[in-house]
């Protein structure tokens, strides 16, 4: 049999070829071509690679020479143009119309794509391929297994062919067609090489079905190598020319280089690569060009408009060149022209760019800073934002102490203006946050800290705390900032029935607290914050002067929602808890003596409120005094095995008050009742400091500040008591045989008239603790935090076992932060401590390493 | 001149009344919590035995727990038996 074939190869492709190689040249013109003679070459090229071994390699050969003709003789036509225009417009042409061709003229040669002799040739090149007819001298039964499944895919395609040529039919009819084809032949192979090429044609359906043809791709590598090589650069200068007209606003073909990207992209016969040749041409010189085109323009710009102008050309042609990159480039291209572009428009500008940006959000030209973010969010590795940031954070610290400064004689004095120029001025910056950075996390961080420095600082007002009280003769102060304390008087004012909370609404008050709790999250010493807002709500609950005792409990789960520590929390809802059951033991102690229905009783939790000091005695009036047994009755009956302590200075009531006036009712503490009571026998005498504190049997101190609240009450015209000598200011001065006597001209005056019935608060603010100065509330606190701090480094040690400083300090910061901010020396103190009373020790071998001892 | 008085409201707080100054389990004062808990007072309350040994109740409830067969005061060896009031 292969005597037989070779014998007959020179006739077979001789008698065959000559005739379809015109209409391949007809093909090649693009002349028309009738269903007959295209159905014939389908045969022609099937026949001759069936019967003449060496067939495939022969129409290869011929098929090359045609086509390079064909590329030289357009090649003429295209090198005769002279202007670029006409160069480029008439390469396209002749490009477009040999690319068309490239999906078509393969079809008929799938049968070479069988061909062992045919399918390696990667390069292109001829040689190889006839190299390669002689090494495969093929099996005839593999050669006779593949010739009989391959005439049915070789039918099938044809009638695909056609039919997709002619009438335009789907590639899945083709693949339809195939599978009945090879029903109807009933041989297996057959079947299976049918389903296999069925498969690959549905599978490939979206790509082009000849892509990967040997015809195709020496279709294109001809084209590549005879015509495209030659003049490429002359094509991309004109096709960069036009971009650049383009550029210049002036008229322009984008056709003509959509045309010459399209040729570079499809010539490429890299198969694992597509883009190669257009990569290394096309997308270099359009980059460069690009680059080169914005390099001048940008400086020009820069230096005839201004940088706040140049943003502007800056962000539209930043604009502009992507829409552009669009229509000209690969996608593959975009974001490393995007980073030419940004390099060229931004980076090699940025100092300039950055220069301007303080005056800018100096002035609150939030478009333009808007404007820059958006171009620096552009740069790579954010060092533009970064800048942005810096200069962001600075503003805001030093406006916002500056502001703060400016206002100090005000705001010092007085909570709610502080505390609402504070917020004024996060708004403000919040709002530039927003409207110029998008509120871009990273400048919600840099606003962050520099609240917090505004907030944290201490050169507007300051407290002053010792930093340890074993150095109690020292005066080693470390100063903090007051504004947790104004924030939780700020607190109380809109929680307590005050001018101000009167004048709210609910929803307002809510809003109002909710900013407070806003601008509690930047401080620092949140214990501060808890102290002074325990004291607060101590006094409301005491007095019962809370505006509105569900918000009293609202707030009290918001602490909870921004994160104050638990047991802070639990106990200010004990508070409210012990209210409540007091109430209740209130209406039961009422029923059960019947007496008096003016006896309220307030039993307090002592764990949970805030710390009183030590108990203060007083000499009741008498009508008190005999309740105080049936009070104390009446709870050993409630509760076994417990006592009551009373805590008078809390203590307070109200008390009618008749002179020859008028009668008025004085809201009043215990002490003062107790004073006042003095007279009660002898209205007209005046008696001495010295027997008053025999009377009342209170301390000195307590005694000299009662005396004081009830001859110099700020902001009432006529005090209660008079003294003599009426000079004594302060209560200090107080001597043994200073005289008080009842003021029997004591009136209301309203609008300065004397009122003859009206009530009077002479409470003020209630002490709660007696004679405790400033400083030593300051030492409780710093106390708190020192057993805070070794709290919190013993649970870490526990936990931990070993652990070195830094990692140590971490953890404690991390733990204590909702509190306050543990100074490094506070932190080191308490470690020698605990070192020294043996919770743990340092490593032998590494003094830096705490180990627990358990 | 003439004061009467129109309401007073008297403010204490409650302690326990115990024949010690330390719960005998935990060792911690009365006036505080066992180790347990971190709010003293209702929360965490004392009880007494017959024997008028006084403890905090989450020591004494988790010792006798911890006591398979007869139930013991801790600090006098008398059976256990909560004194109610």
């Amino acid at each position: 049999m292969r005597q037989a074939t070779g014998k007959r190869d020179r006739d077979i492709f001789e008698e065959v070829w000559p005739d379809k190689r015109r209409i391949v040249l007809k093909l090649l013109r693009q002349d028309t071509v009738s269903q007959r003679e295209w159905q014939d070459l389908f045969f022609g090229v099937h026949f001759v690679c069936l019967w003449d071994e060496k067939g495939a390699a022969k129409i290869y050969d011929c098929l090359q020479q045609d086509i390079v003709e064909f590329i030289v003789q357009a090649q003429s036509q295209v090198q005769a143009q002279r202007g670029e225009q006409a160069l480029l417009a008439t390469y396209i042409v002749e490009w477009r119309k040999f690319f068309t061709q490239s999906n078509y003229l393969p079809l008929p040669f799938r049968q070479l794509e069988q061909s062992p002799q045919v399918k390696p040739s990667t390069s292109g090149s001829s040689s190889s391929a006839s190299a390669s007819v002689s090494a495969s001298g093929a099996s005839t039964s593999a050669a006779a297994a593949a010739a009989s499944g391959s005439s049915c895919i070789g039918q099938a395609g044809k009638s695909g062919a056609s039919t997709s040529s002619a009438a335009g039919a789907s590639t899945s009819a083709a693949a339809a067609a195939a599978a009945s084809t090879s029903a109807s032949t009933s041989s297996a192979a057959a079947a299976a090489a049918a389903s296999g090429s069925g498969s690959s044609s549905t599978s490939s359906s979206k790509k082009n079905p000849t892509e990967d043809s040997p015809v195709r791709k020496l279709m294109l590598d001809s084209w590549n190598k005879h015509i495209f090589h030659d003049i490429k650069h002359r094509l991309q200068e004109s096709a960069m020319k036009i971009v650049h007209a383009e550029r210049n606003g002036d008229a322009y073909d984008a056709q003509l280089v959509v045309g010459v990207r399209e040729s570079y992209v499809n010539l490429s016969s890299n198969a694992e690569d597509k883009l190669e040749i257009y990569r290394e041409n096309f997308e270099m010189a359009y980059l460069k060009a690009t680059a080169e085109f914005y390099r001048l323009k940008s400086a020009e710009q820069q230096q005839e408009n201004g940088v706040l102008a140049y943003m502007k050309y800056a962000d539209s042609k930043l604009r502009e060149e992507e829409v552009r990159a669009k229509r000209y480039l690969e996608p593959s291209s975009f974001s490393i022209l995007t980073y030419t572009l940004v390099k060229v428009l931004i980076v090699d500008h940025l100092n300039s760019i950055i220069a301007e940006c303080p005056a800018l959000i100096r002035d609150y030209e939030t478009e333009r800073l808007n404007l820059m973010f958006r171009l620096m969010d552009r740069v790579l590795h954010g060092v533009g934002v970064e800048a942005m940031m810096g200069d962001l954070q600075r503003h805001i610290m030093s406006a916002g102490l500056a502001d703060m400064l400016s206002a100090s004689e005000v705001i010092t004095q007085d909570s709610e203006k502080y505390v609402e120029r504070l917020l004024e001025l996060f708004n403000k910056f919040s709002d530039l946050v927003r409207n110029a950075f998008n509120d871009d996390p990273r400048f919600l961080t840099a606003r962050d800290i520099a609240f917090k420095t505004v907030v944290n600082d201490t050169s507007v007002f300051k407290m002053e705390l010792p930093t340890s009280i074993a150095n109690r003769g020292v005066k080693y102060t470390a100063p903090e900032s007051k504004c947790p304390e104004l924030l939780a008087n700020y607190c109380d004012m809109l929680l307590r029935r005050t001018p101000l909370s009167k004048r709210l609404t609910s929803e307002q008050i809510d809003a109002r607290l909710r900013d407070v709790l806003l601008v509690l999250k930047y401080v620092n010493n949140k214990d501060v914050f808890m102290r002074y807002h325990k004291v607060h709500l101590t006094r409301r609950l005491i007095l019962g002067t809370s505006a509105d005792s569900e918000k009293e409990e609202d707030i009290v789960e918001w602490l909870r929602e921004v994160g104050m520590p638990a047991d802070y929390v639990n106990r200010l809802a004990r508070m409210f808890q012990d209210i409540k059951v007091s109430e209740d033991l209130n209406t039961q102690f009422r029923t059960s003596i019947s007496r008096h229905d003016a006896i309220n009783i307030k039993i307090l939790n002592a764990g949970a409120w805030a710390r009183c000091s030590e108990r203060v005695s007083v000499s009741l009036p008498i009508e008190l005094e005999d309740y105080i047994p049936d009070v104390e009755e009446f709870y050993k009956k409630k509760h076994s095995g417990r006592k009551l302590q009373w805590y008078h200075h809390m203590s307070n009531g109200t008390i009618t008050f008749v002179n020859n006036f008028g009668r008025y009712d004085l809201d009043v503490t215990t002490f003062q009742m107790a004073v006042l009571f003095a007279w009660n026998q002898r209205q007209h005498d005046k008696i001495s400091y010295e027997n008053l504190r025999l009377a009342t049997e209170l301390p000195d101190p307590e005694l000299r500040r009662t005396l004081w609240s009830l001859v110099a009450f700020p902001k009432i015209k006529k005090q209660i008591l008079l003294m003599e000598p009426a000079t004594i200011s302060s209560p200090k001065d107080f001597a043994e045989n200073t005289m008080f006597y009842i003021n029997q001209e004591f009136a209301i005056v309203k609008n300065g008239k004397s009122q003859r019935r009206g009530k009077l608060n002479l409470i003020g603010r209630l002490q709660l603790s007696t004679e405790r100065s400033q400083q030593e509330d300051n030492q409780s606190i710093v106390q708190l935090r020192i057993l805070r701090t070794q709290e919190a480094i013993i649970k870490i040690m526990k936990v931990r076992k070993r652990m070195n400083n830094a990692a140590l300090q971490g953890e404690l910061i991390d733990i204590l932060k909702n509190m306050f901010l543990p100074s490094k020396k506070m932190i080191k103190e308490q470690l020698e401590w605990l070192i020294e009373h043996k919770y743990m020790r340092r490593d032998d071998d590494d003094i830096n390493m705490f180990i627990y001892v358990a | 001149m003439k004061v009467t008085i129109k309401s007073w409201t008297g403010v204490a707080t409650w302690r326990w009344i115990a024949n010690d100054e330390n719960c005998g389990i935990c060792r911690m004062s009365f006036e505080s919590t066992c180790p347990e808990c971190a709010l003293p007072g209702d929360d965490c309350p004392l009880v007494w035995g017959v024997c008028s040994h006084c403890f905090h109740m989450h020591c004494i409830v988790k010792w006798l727990n911890l006591q398979p067969l007869n139930k013991q005061c801790p600090m006098c060896r008398q059976s256990w038996k909560f004194n109610v009031h």
